[in-house]
C-alpha cells in the first residue's frame, strides 16, 4: 500500500524528527511511504481563525500532492480532523438554492464556489489517517519492537480524541477506549501515569494562544502541573502543537520533563 | 456594558488572571460541579439516550414553533393566563411595567430570569422608580454588590465568601468578618421573607412551558420563586419564546436532564407547575422575542435555541473557569452565550466565539446536544466575513495564505525565520512576540525535514 | 390593559408568528419517549428512601397516623402553629378548613406544615403535590417545617413513569387538574456561597416524608 506522508508546517520547520519517526514507523511496519515535497499546510490556522474562506490555494495544493495515494497518514490529529471536515466544498453537493435572507450562511459566498467538492473523486476525507488510528485500525498494530524505559503522561489532545475519535470523552457515559494507550502499552518499560483531568484542553488552540495569551498560557500551566503532581517524565500527545506550547512552558520553568511526539516514542529503541 | 468601549474577552480575561490563586480557586471550584455532573449522570443507565430524545423533542419544537406558540397562547389564555407578546427588550420592559403601573406598585420580587438580564429589566425599572428585589440568593449577592451575575445558574460563584460576607455586613448589618454560609444564608431567608410578604407583584422566570395543557414550570432550590408568586397579588413571567416543550410528559425527559447537568443533583427541590392563576390572582406571562424569531432563520446557529440554560457547557470549558463570567461582558456568557450573543449584536460580540479553543467538550455535555463548538467555528467565518476581524489579523491571514499556498515562498520562509531563529534570536526573543512573554520559543532546527527527506531518502 | 398597548402586543404577536413561521427548518418528527430503567418493586421504597436522605430530608416508613402523631410530637416539641391537611390528624394540628381561604399572609407563622402527596418518585426523591392538597398553594413554603404523608405503595420509578401517573390522576378526579402543583425533593436549599451545601433557603428548614404502609405492624418504623 502506498502511504502519502503528511507532515505539517511546523512539525516540517520545528520538529523534523517527529517527521522521521513517523516515516521511519510505517516504513517498519510495512508500508511504502512517499514524502510529496511540494506541501505546505492544511490551511487550518486560517479557518480556526475565520478565513477559511482563504483556504482553497491550501486545498488545492493538498489535493494535488495527496489525491494518488491508498492513505494519507500524518502524525497530527488536529490537521487530519481539519482536513476531513473542510477538504471538500462547505456546501458540499446540495443544489443552488434560492437566494436566502440568511446572511449567515457561509456556505453560499462567492469564495467557496470553486472549492474542491465532496464528490470529487479524490475521497481524501475517507483516506486520510491521523498516525494513531493508521496503526491501530488499518495496520492493526498489536506488537511493537519499541522500548522506552520512562514514566509517561499521556496528553489527550483535542480534535484528536473528540474529532477523530482516538479515545472516549470523559464527558460521555460511554465505555473507556484509548488508541493511543493501547499503542503504547505495547513499548517496552514505559510506564503511563494517572492525571487528575483526563481530557482537558492545554490551551494552544491555533491563534488562541497568541490572542488570547493569558488564558492559554494558564491552561497549558495547569497542564503541565498535572503531569508533574503524578512524576511524569515525558509529556505525549499525537499532536505536536500542543507539546511545543508545553513545552515553551516547561522551558520557562526550567522544568526537566520532556515532550515527546507519540511517534517518537513509538519508534523508539534503547 | 457600554458599545464598542468595552474590553473584550482576552483582555478582561487578562486582568482576571493577574491573580492566579484566584483563578486557580474559581476553576477548581467549577471543575468540581463539573464532577458532580458527571457522578448524577453515570447513575442513569440511559443518560445518553435521554440527551439525543431532550435533542429530538427540541428539534421537533423549533420545526413547529409556530404552531406550538399558537397552542400555547390558546391553552394558557383558557386557564386564565394573560398572554402578552414583546417583540423585543424594551417592549418587555414596557409591559412588565405596564403591569405595574396600573396596579399602582413600585416594589416587587423577582426569581431568576436570565431572560430579564438579557432585557436589562432591573435598570429599565429602577429608572421608573420601580424597587426590584432579586430573591434568588446568589443574584441578591451580587445585586447588592452592584454586579451582573456572573454564571446563570450560580449566580455569585466569582466571589469568596470572605467577600459576601463583607457585602451582607454592609447591607444587611450582619456581623463583621462573618463568613459563615450557614449563618448567611439564614440572614438572606430573614432578609428576603420579609420582601415576599409585603411585596404584591412577583415576577418569575419559565423554564418550560408546555403547549399541550398551557403551564409552565419554574424549577429552584430555594423556594424563592414560590414563595414571591404565592404570596403576591399579581404574578408576572417572563419567558423567551423557545422555552416551550409540546407536551406536558415530555418534562419527565427534560427534568431528568436538567439538574444533573447543571449542578450534579437529581432534581432541584422545587419543580413548581403553574396553570392557573390563584383564586383572586393575576397571572401574566410574556413571550419574548429578541432575535430568536430572526436567529431561527439562521440554518448553521437555529440550534443554539435548543438551549434549556443549565450551564453545563460552563462548567466544563476550560476557558470559561479561568476567564471568570465577567470576561464575556454579557447576560449570557461561556460556550452558549458565545454563540448566542453575536446574534444580538455581532460588532459587540466579535470576540466572544474566539475565546475557545475549540475543544468539543462543551458539546459533550450540552443535555440538548448543541453543536456548539461547530457553531463557535462557523460564527468565525461569519464575523469576519461582515468585517469584524481586525486589520492586523486581517493581513496576517492573508499573508500565511499567500506563503502557504506556494510551496516555493513557503520554504524559504521558514529557512528564514529559522536562520533568523538561531543566529539572531532577539527577533524572537523580545517584548513583542506574545508567544514569548511567558513561554519559550522551540529550538530551531538545522534543517526542516522536507531538507532532511530530500538528503536521505530522494 | 388598555387599548394601545393591546394594539401594540397584538401587532407583535403577529409579527413575532409571522418570523418564526418563515423561518422554521423541515419539519422533525417527535421522537419515541425512553421508559427509563425499571426497578423491582421491592427496590422502589428503599429507593427512594436513599435518594431522600442524600437530599438532607427524612423518611420514615409507617403504619398509620397515630404513629405519624406521636413521631410529629416527639420531634416538633415547641411547635406553636401546626397546620394539617390530612383530615386524621384534625386533633394533633389545625384543620385545613380553617387555614383554607385565608390571605396567605396569615399564614406566615407557621411552624409545621403537615401534608398529604399523592405520590413519590424513587430516582430523586421527589413527592408529588397538587393544589388540592396543600390547602393553600404558599403552605408548603412558608412552613417553616414541611411533613408529606404518601402511600408506601405509591412510589413510581423514575419521572417518565411519574408523568404517567400525573395523567392518570387528572383522569380519575378533576381536583387532580391542578391550577397549581409540585414536585418537592427535600428541604428548601442553596449552595451559592462558595459551593456550600446550605439546607433552609427561603422554604423549609425541614422536610420529613412518611410513607404509610398499613400492611406493617405498630412496631415497624424505620
Amino acid at each position: 500500500m502506498r502511504v502519502g506522508l503528511f507532515i505539517p508546517c511546523y512539525i516540517d520547520q520545528f520538529y523534523p524528527q517527529v517527521g522521521v519517526a513517523t516515516l521511519e514507523l510505517l516504513e517498519k511496519l510495512g508500508c511504502e511511504v512517499v514524502y510529496p515535497p511540494e506541501q505546505t499546510c492544511c490551511g487550518q490556522p486560517m479557518a480556526n481563525s475565520g478565513f477559511e474562506h482563504l483556504t482553497k490555494g491550501c486545498n488545492d495544493l493538498f489535493i494535488k500532492n495527496f489525491e494518488e495515494f491508498d492513505y494519507i497518514v500524518a502524525p497530527s490529529g488536529s490537521c487530519v480532523l481539519h482536513i476531513k471536515e473542510h477538504i471538500h466544498d462547505p456546501a458540499g453537493q446540495k443544489p443552488p438554492e434560492a437566494a436566502s435572507s440568511d446572511r449567515t450562511d457561509i456556505s453560499a459566498l462567492p469564495e467557496f464556489a470553486n472549492f474542491p467538492t465532496a464528490n470529487s473523486r479524490h475521497n481524501i476525507p475517507g483516506k486520510i489517517f491521523e498516525l494513531v488510528e493508521f496503526l491501530t485500525d488499518v495496520l492493526k498494530v498489536d506488537k511493537l519492537e519499541a522500548s522506552f524505559p520512562y514514566k509517561v503522561g499521556l496528553h489527550q489532545s483535542c480534535h484528536g480524541q473528540r474529532g477523530l475519535k482516538l479515545a472516549q470523552m470523559s464527558e460521555l457515559m460511554a465505555p473507556p477506549f484509548s488508541k493511543p494507550q493501547h499503542l503504547l502499552n505495547l513499548v517496552k518499560g514505559l510506564e503511563l501515569v494517572e492525571l487528575d483531568r483526563k481530557d482537558e484542553c492545554c490551551g494552544f488552540g491555533g491563534t488562541f494562544c497568541v490572542f488570547e495569551e493569558a488564558i492559554s498560557v494558564k491552561m497549558g500551566k495547569d497542564r503541565v502541573a498535572d503531569h508533574i503532581r503524578h512524576d511524569a517524565e515525558v509529556i505525549t500527545a499525537s499532536d505536536m502543537s500542543c507539546l511545543m506550547h508545553l513545552e515553551g512552558i516547561l522551558r520557562r520553568q526550567q522544568s526537566k520533563v520532556q515532550i515527546k511526539h507519540i511517534a517518537e516514542i513509538l519508534n523508539a529503541r534503547l | 456594558m457600554s458599545g464598542s468601549n468595552h474590553k473584550d474577552h482576552a483582555a478582561l480575561a487578562a486582568e482576571f488572571n493577574k491573580d492566579e490563586p484566584r483563578v486557580d480557586w474559581h476553576d477548581e471550584t467549577l471543575w468540581w460541579v463539573r464532577q458532580k455532573r458527571d457522578k448524577a449522570a453515570a447513575r442513569v443507565p440511559e443518560w445518553e439516550l435521554l440527551r439525543d430524545t431532550a435533542s429530538h423533542i427540541k428539534e421537533n419544537v423549533l420545526s413547529n414553533l409556530s404552531g406550538y406558540l399558537r397552542q400555547f397562547e390558546e391553552e394558557a389564555t383558557r386557564n386564565g393566563i394573560t398572554v402578552h407578546w414583546a417583540a423585543d427588550a424594551k417592549e418587555h420592559n414596557e409591559i412588565v411595567l405596564s403591569i405595574l403601573s396600573r396596579h399602582k406598585i413600585d416594589k416587587m420580587v423577582k426569581s431568576k430570569s436570565m431572560l430579564t438580564e438579557e432585557c436589562h429589566l432591573n435598570e429599565f425599572l429602577h429608572e421608573k422608580g420601580i424597587d426590584v428585589v432579586d430573591t434568588d440568593l446568589g443574584e441578591r449577592v451580587v445585586q447588592l454588590a452592584g454586579e451582573p451575575p456572573s454564571h446563570i445558574v450560580l449566580p455569585c460563584i466569582h466571589l469568596k465568601k470572605q467577600e459576601i460576607g463583607e457585602i451582607f455586613h454592609e447591607h444587611l448589618g450582619t456581623p463583621k468578618g462573618n463568613a459563615d454560609p450557614q449563618f448567611l444564608t439564614h440572614a438572606a431567608r430573614l432578609h428576603l421573607r420579609e420582601k415576599f410578604l409585603t411585596r404584591r407583584v412577583a415576577l418569575t422566570g419559565v423554564n418550560f412551558a408546555v403547549a399541550e395543557t398551557g403551564e409552565f414550570v419554574v424549577c429552584t432550590n430555594e423556594g424563592n420563586a414560590d414563595m414571591g408568586a404565592h404570596l403576591a397579588d399579581v404574578h408576572i413571567a417572563s419567558m423567551g419564546i423557545e422555552k416551550l416543550i409540546p407536551q406536558r410528559r415530555h418534562l419527565g425527559v427534560f427534568l431528568r436532564l436538567l439538574t444533573r447537568s447543571a449542578t450534579g443533583q437529581p432534581i432541584t427541590t422545587y419543580s413548581s407547575h403553574f396553570r392557573r392563576p390563584r383564586q383572586g390572582q393575576e397571572m401574566h406571562i410574556v413571550l419574548v422575542d429578541n432575535g430568536r424569531s430572526v436567529h431561527l432563520g439562521k440554518k448553521d446557529f437555529r440550534n443554539s435555541l435548543k438551549c434549556i440554560r443549565c450551564a453545563a457547557c460552563f462548567n466544563t470549558c476550560p476557558v470559561y473557569r479561568r476567564s471568570g463570567g465577567h470576561s464575556y461582558h454579557t447576560a449570557v456568557a461561556g460556550p452558549i452565550g458565545s454563540i448566542l450573543s453575536p446574534n444580538l449584536d455581532m460588532k459587540k460580540y466579535a470576540d466572544l466565539p474566539f475565546a475557545s479553543t475549540l475543544c468539543g467538550s462543551c458539546s459533550n455535555v450540552c443535555p440538548v446536544k448543541i453543536d456548539i463548538h461547530e457553531q463557535l467555528y462557523k460564527w468565525r467565518q461569519v464575523i469576519v466575513q461582515e468585517g469584524y476581524a481586525t486589520a492586523g489579523k486581517t493581513a496576517a491571514m492573508k499573508t500565511m495564505n499567500w506563503v502557504l499556498s506556494h510551496p516555493g515562498v513557503y520554504h524559504t520562509a521558514g529557512k528564514t525565520g529559522r536562520w533568523f531563529m538561531l543566529n539572531v534570536p532577539f527577533t524572537v526573543k523580545n517584548g513583542f512576540n506574545t508567544w514569548y512573554r511567558q513561554r519559550d520559543m522551540p529550538t530551531p532546527p538545522k534543517q526542516s525535514f522536507g531538507d532532511w527527506y530530500k538528503k536521505n531518502k530522494k | 390593559m388598555n387599548e394601545s398597548s393591546n394594539m401594540a402586543t397584538r401587532n407583535s404577536r403577529d409579527k413575532i408568528l409571522g418570523t418564526v413561521h418563515g423561518n422554521q427548518p423541515a419539519p422533525r418528527e417527535l421522537p419515541p419517549l425512553p421508559e427509563g430503567t425499571p426497578i423491582a418493586p421491592a427496590d422502589l421504597a428503599p429507593t427512594f428512601i436513599t435518594a431522600l436522605e442524600a437530599i438532607g430530608a427524612a423518611a420514615y416508613i409507617v403504619s398509620g397516623f397515630d404513629r405519624i402523631a406521636t413521631m410529629l410530637h416527639e420531634q416538633f416539641p415547641g411547635a406553636r402553629r401546626i397546620v394539617t391537611g390530612c383530615p386524621q390528624l384534625n386533633a394533633f394540628a389545625e384543620a385545613a378548613a380553617a387555614a383554607k381561604g385565608l390571605d396567605p399572609h396569615m399564614l406566615e407563622n407557621v411552624e409545621l406544615a403537615i401534608l398529604p402527596a399523592h405520590f413519590g418518585v424513587a430516582e430523586n426523591g421527589a413527592c408529588w403535590i397538587t393544589e388540592s392538597l396543600m390547602v393553600e398553594r404558599a403552605l408548603p413554603f412558608i412552613a417553616q417545617h414541611l411533613v408529606l404523608v404518601i402511600p408506601h405503595s405509591s412510589i413510581v420509578p423514575n419521572m417518565h413513569a411519574a408523568y404517567d401517573r400525573i395523567a392518570v390522576l387528572e383522569a380519575e378526579a378533576p381536583a387532580n387538574t391542578y391550577g397549581f402543583s409540585t414536585f418537592i425533593a427535600g428541604p428548601s436549599k442553596t449552595a451559592d456561597i462558595e459551593q456550600s451545601l446550605v439546607l433552609g433557603a427561603h422554604g423549609p428548614l425541614s422536610l420529613t416524608v412518611f410513607l404509610l404502609d398499613e400492611n406493617l405492624s405498630d412496631a415497624g418504623y424505620f
